[in-house]
């Protein structure tokens, strides 16, 4: 199954977190802070997955394996976008190869939602993001693929805010950051 | 695009609340703008001081918290007003109440039980989204209480007709998660329910129901294996047939998702022994493969074309039958390992080590040995750790050396991160592959000198008890362990071992040139010092040791002891004590006993595998192979590894006791502890399971009026053997020999299409030996208004069989529908009548003999004559012959006596005659019958079915239509009859 479903930008600044099995806040924050430092130092042209950092896994080595059902992630399936990164944390028995295309349908239905998404409208705009999120993943498992069936889906729950992003000073800092996915859907580095 | 954004903020906004939520977005753009962890914080607190409810919208509110809490910040205090929201009646403050409720919430929050009953009115609401807003809720947060309040809503959502696609899936992930939690949620009888949701056309119904199967397919195979078919027939009318819906084309790929999980829906089941479905699934593998050979240029494409080559890889591993297939993917993998595309060389790699772990051979991986070995070097340290599995996994007698030398090449520049990893598995390695003594002793003290700090305890101590239990490797071990221990720098972990193999066996090498006690004494002393406390106490139980081995170094032991005797650290002063007290006894027989030589250990799985296994147990779905060759799958069930290590044990096991000496310090215990073999745990999960399903294809459920048609086509080839207003089933057969071909006529006769048109055959355990069958094809899932399936099955009577085979048809017409028939398959159909003259006949009889190779009866009309039934000539003659006895008219002296005679073919018995005479009195009503064949098992079953056939007897008043004509029946099949 999957276990949780991380964005954060090349800085590191999380810009969605879901996590369906249970962490705590502090756990979930170191979390994403060592999965961006693995993540940010792969060179282009590495594959997408990689073994889950220790952090997790720590309660699985103990000597004193508990004895109850747990779901232990092993994997780490990500893919990286101009400025975001979008994580998937996941069992060993998921296809890794159809969790990169579930991360591209999920940006293309951002992208269909938002016309011409920019990080800024994922920033402004979360309950959209955990809506489409929702409308493809339940539970930790994939529900919907269909790009049009997950955009209908998160319109017919109402509207679609375009939050603004007049944030006075801010904008000149924070404008430059468009993810570039209007047309090119490159994979950078690649 | 930020100005004409912001120029259509107001009216994007959300209509009515549109300028509410501007102190949403200020306070948000406030946040980003601050530029340091203590700005956000100082602004954080002034907007929890500024929110005063009654003036504030909670929605807003909410929702600022939201946003704190994903910048990783506490917000438990607003828990509550979170779970007020989703009572709310407004959409789209229920909405963000449910965002709220599944983001801060775990499945053990008090606060969840507050929400039970919200979510259930949502749950029964006629609105679809309140609905789909509940089941994302339970899905995210359900625990055990919450399903069984509310599991059975959630089934209702799924099975019920008038439920809404994008509802039907939702609730099916709802239900798996629930599952999850708590097994017993999902009740047997729903199996075939859910199963049948396996063909809805929504394919993202399709894909969630899978999903769900998948994983109860897990726990319970038996109860779910109607879905291995629905699978493989799905598969191959998505692939084949290209039956999908035009939309879920993924760049060109037909929905790889559903694919995929189908594949591995596939791999949960042994391989089907049904050859059709077989061939279903060879096909559509077939096609998978041919379609992989074209290389897209798009990359979205040729992406979720591998995602489904390479599941489609691992389940023609898992059935390890297709000889075809394999050899074309062990040669589309060895390119696949070359492939300049990072993610296609690290799956490639991760294929050829499933394919290790089940292969009869490992030849078509060790061809790319090299290729494989250069993968260690790789620019990605994913690619590079899944090469390591595939070294490990490919290695055998042959190869071990090269492979290991490599290992240890690749070693001393390895991340940091796999380097513990590939310590355990080189040693394991060496172990197991080990035919040289002294290459076993070599690499594992060379891999624990250049390891250092990332050999794990177990590693070393595996070393110490192969070491004790095999005689011949004693003196070459502590030979080198000296040479490694005089060195000037040394891991702290050789001494230990070092320590431990000088005080066993130090002895044996007293008289070699630069081993006498003195050297092996210094070896050892010149550590002292550098070492941790536990080392410490290691060397101590050493030197006790040599005080009984070499009482010439005594003085200077003493000394030791002596010293250590005020260490500070109370567990050395209380061994440096104890031992001191132990020399000084006046006689030295304590002492002998104490420091005696080890027993060997007892031989116990590696707690080297066990170490390495740890990491792979628990998962929610099972793992179908694990990384490590052929034996370490050999047995599936427990993980359990390489029992028989290539080192032959010298001494035979015996159950030694560990030295009481050597009890107390850490090293030690942990000796004991560890190699007694760490618990493996359990893959699956602990829960015992659910109760056994009923097996719905069996006899115990047939459905009422079953036995009309039955009986009437025990006596014929063709006719209806069921119907009702909605369906109506007919029986064509024809038998040659021992074969059987039935073709079955499944008509439509409801005003609808009948979706999930599914079949099951089933046969009594005892007697599958006895009768067996192909079938030849599937009836279509889906069957219009007024048209027609079949399906045709082949029997073969391999010897004789006493009970008919039953079928479980079922599909949906709405809800649910399910049939159960015995198929009119029976032993005497499989009989040719025979002609034989009277002079035959009685030398026959004769030659057959009485018991036990004859059976008799005497019986009447069921009811007796006061039932309105009653034998008659012509209906006891056509009833004999309806079970294919060649009457012989004149045989027999008295006329009205019947007499008949038969050949019976069976596959593996052969053929038997059968000879029968049938005795009626028809004043008393009454039949004696008398059946003789060849071999004793057939007359009892015969004289069963046919007596149970007679006592019928006719009516005493004509029965106006008795059964339809010919005609009859033609019209019903007229479109497929061939007349």
């Amino acid at each position: 199954m999957i276990n949780a479903v991380l964005v954060f930008n090349n800085a590191g600044q999380p810009r969605l977190t879901k996590f369906y099995t249970q962490l705590e806040t502090s756990v979930q924050q170191r979390l994403i802070s060592e999965i961006f430092t693995l993540v940010s130092h792969r060179p282009s042209g590495s594959c997408n997955f990689l073994p889950l950092p220790p952090l997790l896994a720590s309660s699985s080595t103990s000597t004193v394996p508990s004895s109850e059902h747990n779901d232990v992630p092993s994997l780490v399936t990500y893919r990286h976008y101009a400025t975001l990164y979008f994580i998937i944390i996941s069992t060993s028995t998921e296809s890794p190869l159809a969790l990169i295309d579930l991360i591209q349908v999920y940006v293309e239905a951002l992208d269909r939602l938002f016309e011409n998404v920019c990080e800024l409208d994922l920033i402004f705009n979360f309950e959209t993001l955990h809506a489409a999120l929702a409308e493809m993943i339940v539970g930790g498992v994939v529900v919907e693929t269909q790009l049009e069936r997950v955009v209908e889906g998160v319109k017919a729950q109402g509207r679609v805010a375009k939050r603004p992003v007049n944030e006075g000073r801010g904008g000149g800092l924070g404008m430059g950051m468009g993810m570039g996915m209007g047309g090119n859907f490159g994979w950078t580095g690649r | 695009m930020s100005s004409s954004a912001a120029a259509g903020f107001l009216n994007r906004g959300n209509s009515g609340n549109g300028s509410n939520m501007r102190g949403l977005v200020q306070f948000i753009a406030d946040l980003r703008n601050a530029r340091a962890r203590e700005l956000e914080e100082k602004r954080i607190n002034k907007e929890l001081a500024n929110i005063s409810l009654s003036g504030y919208h909670k929605k807003k509110y909410v929702c600022k918290l939201l946003y704190i809490y994903i910048l990783g910040w506490n917000v438990d205090f607003g828990h509550l007003e979170a779970v007020n929201l989703i009572s709310a009646n407004k959409y789209s403050e229920k909405q963000i109440g449910y965002l709220a409720m599944t983001l801060f919430l775990h499945e053990q929050h008090e606060l969840l039980h507050l929400v039970v009953n919200s979510i259930r009115k949502d749950l029964m609401d006629h609105n679809e989204l309140f609905n789909c807003l509940a089941l994302h809720a339970i899905a995210n947060v359900g625990g055990r209480e919450m399903g069984e309040a509310l599991s059975g809503e959630v089934h209702r959502l799924l099975i019920s007709p008038t439920s809404k696609a994008f509802v039907k899936k939702k609730a099916a992930l709802t239900l798996l998660r629930l599952y999850r939690k708590h097994p017993d949620i999902v009740q047997p009888q729903w199996a075939e329910r859910i199963i049948s949701l396996m063909d809805d056309a929504d394919m993202g119904v399709a894909l969630s129901v899978t999903s769900l199967v998948t994983a109860l397919a897990q726990d319970q195979p038996e109860q779910y294996k109607g879905s291995y078919v629905k699978a493989a027939a799905r598969m191959k009318r998505i692939l084949v047939d290209g039956e999908y819906a035009a939309d879920y084309l993924y760049y060109k790929v037909p929905c790889p998702w559903i694919q995929v999980k189908l594949l591995r829906l596939l791999q949960y089941f042994p391989p089907s022994e049904d050859t059709h479905v077989r061939e279903l699934i060879r096909e559509s593998l077939q096609k998978i493969l041919n379609l992989a050979l074209e290389m897209p240029k798009n990359v979205q494409q040729n992406n979720a074309q591998n995602a489904v080559l390479f599941e489609a890889i691992n389940l023609i591993i898992h059935l390890d039958t297709e000889q075809a297939l394999m050899n074309q993917i062990s040669t589309r993998l060895g390119k696949f390992i070359q492939s300049r595309e990072t993610n296609v060389r690290y799956l490639g790699l991760e294929a050829m080590t499933h394919l290790a772990a089940r292969a009869e051979t490992l030849d078509p991986i060790k061809q790319h040995q090299s290729i494989i070995i250069g993968s260690l070097k790789d620019r990605d340290i994913s690619v590079r750790r899944k090469g390591l599995d595939l070294l490990y996994s490919m290695c055998d007698q042959t190869n071990a050396r090269p492979i290991v030398g490599e290992l240890m090449i690749y070693l001393q520049n390895a991340d940091f991160g796999i380097r513990e990893e590939m310590v355990l598995k080189i040693a394991i390695l060496t172990e197991k592959y080990a035919t040289d003594v002294k290459w076993y002793v070599d690499i594992s003290l060379r891999l624990i000198a250049m390891a250092g700090d990332h050999v794990s305890d177990e590693v070393w101590q595996r070393v110490i008890q192969i070491v004790t239990n095999n005689e011949e490797l004693q003196v070459y071990a502590v030979q080198h362990i000296l040479q490694y221990c005089k060195a000037d720098h040394c891991h702290e972990t050789l001494i230990k071992l070092g320590a431990y193999v000088l005080g066993e066996f130090g002895h044996l090498i007293a008289d070699d040139r630069g081993g006498s006690p003195i050297e092996q004494f210094l070896a050892l002393y010149n550590k002292l010092p550098g070492c941790s406390f536990g080392t410490r106490a290691m060397i101590l139980s050493c030197y006790i040791k040599f005080v009984n081995l070499f009482p010439e170094i005594r003085p200077r032991l003493m000394y030791v002891f002596e010293s250590y005797s005020y260490s500070l650290d109370s567990e050395l002063q209380q061994r440096a004590c104890e031992y001191l007290a132990l020399a000084r006894l006046p006689t030295d027989d304590l002492l002998r006993t104490v420091c005696d030589e080890m027993p060997p250990f007892p031989e116990r799985q590696s707690a080297l595998l066990s170490r390495l296994h740890q990491k792979h147990a628990n998962t929610s779905d099972k793992r179908t192979w694990v990384v490590g060759g052929k034996d370490a799958n050999a047995n599936e069930k427990d993980f359990s590894l390489a029992r028989n290590s290539g080192l032959k044990r010298a001494f035979s096991s015996t159950n030694g006791t560990m030295n009481g000496t050597n009890g107390g310090t850490d090293g030690h215990s942990n000796i004991s502890n560890d190699l007694a073999g760490l618990n493996m745990n359990d893959a699956g999960p602990s829960e015992p399971k659910t109760l056994k399903a009923p097996n719905l294809a069996s006899a115990a459920h047939l459905s009422p009026d079953w036995e009309i048609g039955y009986n009437k086509l025990l006596l014929k080839g063709e006719g209806i053997l069921y119907e009702d207003g909605q369906i109506q089933i007919g029986v064509r057969s024809e038998y040659r020999g021992q074969m059987a071909c039935v073709i079955l006529y499944f008509a439509n006769k409801a005003p609808t299409a009948v979706t999930s048109f599914t079949t099951t055959l089933d046969l009594e355990p005892a007697e599958k030996e006895n009768l067996s069958w192909e079938v030849k094809g599937l009836p279509e899932s889906t069957i219009h208004e007024g048209a027609q399936s079949q399906q045709m099955i082949m029997f073969q009577a391999k010897k004789v069989f006493g009970k008919s085979p039953t079928i479980r048809i079922s599909y949906l017409a709405g809800a649910l529908q399910a049939l159960t028939l015995k198929i009119p398959v029976a032993i005497h159909k499989f009989m040719d009548p025979a002609e034989l003259s009277a002079e035959d006949f009685f030398k026959r009889w004769k030659q057959i003999g009485g018991a036990p190779r004859e059976a008799q009866s005497i019986f009447g009309a069921k009811g007796g004559k006061d039932g309105g039934r009653e034998f008659t000539d012509s209906f006891i003659r056509n009833t004999v012959e309806g079970f294919r006895w060649g009457i012989l008219d004149g045989v027999d002296p008295n006329k009205k006596n019947f007499v008949g005679a038969s050949v019976l073919h069976t596959g593996e018995g052969g053929k038997f005659g059968c000879l029968m005479r049938l005795e009626p009195n028809y004043a008393t009503q009454a039949i004696r019958l008398t059946i003789r064949a060849t071999d004793d098992s057939v007359p009892p079953i015969l004289i069963k079915l046919i007596e149970e056939r007679l006592a019928v007897g006719v009516s005493t008043v004509p029965e106006p239509t008795e059964a339809p004509t010919y005609r009859d029946i033609s019209d019903a099949f007229s479109n497929v009859l061939v007349t």
